[in-house]
């Protein structure tokens, strides 16, 4: 009684037949592999070294807290500014509560 | 959208929120109010809470006469509106009545630079020399190309 043939008996004769790998395959692939990050690389461009730095939890904290305080001291110097012109505005209408004649401006005051 | 472009778009929100919420907490009040006005006058003169009570209760007892002057004040202006019109539309003048008005109006402008004054020298009266001096200076400052307040 025979058997019959085995699909992978002339592949498991071949595997026995080991052949030398090239010299040249290790920086081969290491050439390759640097090829490919470069190509990468190249075609994020910006957007892609900012995904890559915003991807990482450490620097996404440190830009939302920059964010926060960006907000914060423009609020600060618009504040400011903003107090700076109250001040003159509420001074004047102090002195138009006081003075009824600066509201009716400098004619009223002439004799 | 990548992990990145969410991180970007997290922070101008943090940011946007952060200014929005700080500018409205300090926003400044209103102006017109007598309230914030004396409010304003108590820090930029740093008064005692003894000398702001005594200052707010000057400038209430004095505040509806001068009101009641500013309304005379204002009719003066329409009265004389009324008389330019006249006088450019039928080119009479009546010279009594005008004269009346003219008196009229001289004698509102004394009390009221009389009223102020009055104001002016009692409120500076609470106030210590430096404070004094200060106060003089905002409200000579704001009123020279007319007059002094604080002669």
């Amino acid at each position: 009684m025979t058997t019959p043939p085995d699909p992978l008996d002339p592949l498991l004769d071949r595997w026995t037949e080991s052949t030398e790998s090239a010299p040249d395959l290790a920086p081969e692939v290491w050439r390759r592999i640097a090829l490919a990050e470069g190509a990468s690389r190249q075609t994020g461009g910006f957007w892609g070294e900012l995904d890559a730095w915003l991807s990482r939890p450490p620097f996404a904290a440190l830009f939302v807290t920059c964010c926060a305080l960006l907000g914060l001291f423009l609020a600060e110097v618009r504040v400011n500014r903003m107090q700076r012109e109250h001040s003159a505005e509420i001074a004047r209408s102090y002195l138009l509560l006081i003075d009824p004649l600066l509201k009716a401006g400098p004619d009223a005051r002439l004799p | 959208m990548n992990r990145g472009g969410l991180v970007l778009l997290l922070g101008i929100a943090v940011g946007v929120a952060t200014h929005l919420v700080y500018f409205r907490v300090h926003e400044p009040a209103d102006t017109d109010s007598i309230d914030a006005q004396l409010a304003w006058m108590r820090g930029e003169l740093q008064l005692s809470d003894a000398q702001f009570a005594r200052i707010r209760e000057l400038h209430e007892a004095s505040n509806p006469r001068l009101r009641a002057l500013a309304a005379q004040v204002a009719r003066m202006e329409a009265e004389f509106a009324a008389f330019e019109n006249t006088r450019r539309t039928t080119d009479r003048v009546d010279f009594i009545e005008f004269a009346r008005f003219v008196e009229t109006r001289r004698a509102i402008s004394q009390q009221c630079l009389d009223s102020t004054r009055q104001l002016v020298r009692a409120a500076a009266s609470e106030m210590t020399p430096s404070q004094r001096a200060r106060y003089l200076g905002i409200v000579a400052l704001n009123t020279q190309p007319t007059g002094p307040l604080t002669n």
